[in-house]
């Protein structure tokens, strides 16, 4: 068996190597064969390091972000596995990589479907479940399957703490269940503009009574209770209080945990990363990472690859939001609502397995807030497989036709959009899954980017 | 001229892009000018079948057409059958097509009684049948219509009742008899998400052509530019065809 061992991490890691050089991230194909050879290396490998598990629906990658950073601040020792990389075969690569660095803890971004099973390899020490929201019914199938596919990972891991999300009526169900030590974070007051449709759990989880709600943040986040069999949010140990400013490039913010209050900056826009941060602040909590350290980390944060990633296209100022189920793209329609400057819209939108193969779920996002908006649009540039769709979605939610432009190839979506005429205009790129991964490599060749797994 | 829809459980039956349908049909007929009311019925809402020329019933998850079953008992589903016999138009898509149906049985032979405003019947499967998807209905529009499929039930059609289509490419019904969806009256129903109408404009307009002549007894004559909705059609024919 050592033999076996040693055979799968040699190949491995020279697959590593091989699969960089030719330009190939790389990220799954290694760990994928090495446990063909030897079924039992991810246990073996992750047996010394304590891992920090975060899954969930929307936030995973920003979010393991920020407790990579706190973690560091702190001066501890960690890896993490990067770039999406979520899967058995890409979360095995990582510890193949970085084993020989004995690192303590293992920031590791897990999907929400290969949870049950991940979970059972690592030495979790701490799970964090973000939130729960449809994503891709095509892959996933129903929000109560993937509910109980969490819940079968928890219970792999009697000794993690877990951070759950109090204002999510579905993942902070998670705790009846559950016999680990809980600590649950929350927005205590109402988000601005929350004229939301769209709610993923209008009814209670455990008896399919309408809910009430005290004040909403978003979707069906928020002071949630049921009249009837009075199952409701809890009191979060870790909860923004009071939100100072929402600007283009941060939150200012109010953070009350232990009974102390603090004022943090969140370095990245957008209701959505408060919550992030939120999260990445109560797995720091129950690490017992040092209050002020954690509240600084906030401000120096970076965002994660393509999530409100910040490049410079010839003289354009871009920015990266990946987006793929209605949720997250409200998010980020609301986002952009609240910016006053004049800016283009490049919506990628892809249908391979990673992105979901249905696209339906465009008509489940709020297109239509756009409108009020189109002022200061440009124009919306729509590109990947499946771009008649998305020029077909944006017309009916009253875009003038003149505003969308088709753009069937990335080499004329890159040319278009990083014109010199938009020089003084914001661009904001919201593709899918692998579109980002695919629009990112031509814009590495053409504009000589950083790597993507770097 | 007006046209009322009425959206039945809109906040639990709104699967895989469904509400789609009623932009696309309130968009439709508002650039004809003539006027559009979308009315929301959910669970203890009343169901006023005189108020509504187009009834819209979307697909669900499993979690939610439990709460409905309840809610549909009794008044709701004599209400629902009257509007069906009296010609109002129906849209129901997936787990709203099976709730019009006589019943669901799961695979596991669970029998759960559904509205039965139309003969036909739904048996549960392990395996889920998704997907694009393509049929032709050949006696109301000389079209291919395009779509996406996901469901587990199949569907089997009683001899009062039409399939909307024959399928060309994907499971439809049951993935047996190459039939997809089901025509009885003036109802209209369909496997297909996608949104269903958004791409197949003229299955839409067939639908609201239907609804206005049985309210003015006038048809819609205005064409519409429906370059975006013929190129999206058309992708999901390259692709499959």
């Amino acid at each position: 068996m050592k033999f076996r061992r040693s055979t799968a991490l040699i190949i491995a890691k020279i697959l590593v190597k091989i699969l960089r050089i030719t330009g190939r991230g790389g990220t799954s194909l290694p760990g994928k064969l090495a446990l063909l050879i030897y079924p039992a290396l991810l246990s073996d490998l992750a047996f010394n390091t304590e891992a920090i598990i975060v899954t969930g629906t929307n936030g995973k990658t920003t979010t393991s972000r920020m407790i990579s950073e706190i973690l560091k601040n702190a001066g501890l020792s960690f890896f993490e596995n990067k770039s999406g990389a979520n899967l058995i075969s890409g979360i095995t690569t990582s510890f193949i990589e970085n084993h020989h660095l004995n690192c303590q803890y293992a920031v590791i971004e897990c999907d929400e479907a290969a949870f049950k099973t991940v979970s059972k390899h690592l030495n979790a020490k701490y799970i964090l479940v973000t939130n729960l929201f449809r994503d891709q019914l095509d892959r996933y199938g129903e929000i109560t399957h993937t509910l109980n596919n969490i819940l079968e990972g928890i219970k792999n891991c009697k000794e993690a703490t877990v951070s759950l999300n109090a204002d999510c009526s579905l993942s902070s169900s998670l705790k009846d269940s559950i016999s680990n030590h809980v600590i649950f974070y929350g927005v205590d007051i109402p988000l601005e503009n929350t004229d939301e449709t769209l709610s993923d759990a209008p009814y209670c989880i455990k008896c399919k009574s309408r809910y009430h709600y005290s004040f909403r943040t978003y979707g069906h986040l928020g002071g949630f209770y049921c009249p009837s069999c009075g199952y409701k949010r809890t009191q979060p140990d870790v909860s923004v209080i009071d939100i100072l400013s929402v600007g283009k490039c941060d939150s200012k913010i109010v953070v009350s945990m232990n009974n102390t209050t603090y004022q943090a900056v969140v370095n990245l826009p957008g209701e959505y990363n408060i919550y992030n941060a939120l999260a990445a602040l109560s797995v720091g909590i129950a690490m017992s990472v040092n209050e002020q350290s954690m509240i600084d980390s906030l401000s120096t944060f970076t965002g994660g690859f393509g999530r409100m990633e910040n490049i410079i296209l010839n003289h354009v100022d871009t920015h990266i939001i990946l987006v793929k189920n209605p949720a997250g793209l409200n998010g980020v329609i609301r986002y952009l609502s609240n910016l006053n400057d004049e800016m283009i819209l490049t919506i990628v939108l892809n249908d391979k397995f990673a992105d979901g193969t249905d696209v339906s779920w465009i008509w489940d996002a709020d297109f239509e807030n756009l409108i009020r908006i189109m002022d200061r649009i440009k124009m919306i540039y729509v590109a990947g497989i499946r771009y008649d769709d998305m020029a077909l979605r944006l017309k009916y939610a009253g875009i003038d036709q003149s505003k969308i432009f088709k753009v069937n190839n990335y080499n004329q979506l890159i040319d278009e959009i990083s014109d010199d005429k938009y020089k003084n205009t914001a661009s904001y790129v919201l593709p899918t899954y692998t579109a980002m991964f695919d629009l990112r490599l031509k814009l590495t060749k053409k504009f000589k980017l950083k790597n993507f797994w770097k | 001229m007006e046209l009322n829809i009425c959206h039945l459980y809109p906040d639990l039956l709104n699967l895989y892009g469904d509400g789609g349908n009623i932009i696309a049909m309130k968009k439709r007929l508002e650039w004809r000018n003539i006027e559009c009311h979308i009315h929301n019925v959910t669970l203890h809402d009343s169901f006023e079948q005189d108020k509504y020329d187009i009834v819209f019933i979307g697909g669900g998850q499993d979690f939610e057409q439990e709460v409905i079953l309840k809610d549909l008992k009794g008044d709701k589903t004599k209400r629902l059958k009257e509007a069906v016999e009296s010609n109002v138009c129906f849209l129901g898509i997936c787990g709203g097509y099976q709730l019009l149906g006589n019943y669901y049985q799961t695979w596991d032979h669970h029998q759960f009684d559904f509205i039965g405003a139309l003969d036909l019947y739904t048996i549960g499967d392990k395996k889920r049948m998704i997907g694009d998807f393509v049929f032709s209905c050949p006696d109301i529009l000389n079209l291919d219509v395009v779509g996406f499929e996901n469901h587990s039930g199949k569907t089997f059609l009683g001899n009062s009742v039409r399939p909307l289509g024959t399928i060309k490419k994907g499971y439809g019904n049951n993935g047996q008899d190459q039939t997809e969806g089901a025509r009885y009256k003036n109802v209209f129903c369909s496997y297909s998400h996608g949104s269903l109408l958004p791409k197949n404009p003229k299955l839409c307009d067939v639908i609201l052509d239907t609804a206005l002549y049985r309210k003015y007894r006038v048809n819609i004559n205005e064409a519409l530019h429906d370059e975006y909705e013929n190129e999206a059609n058309q992708f999901i024919l390259n692709r499959l065809l």
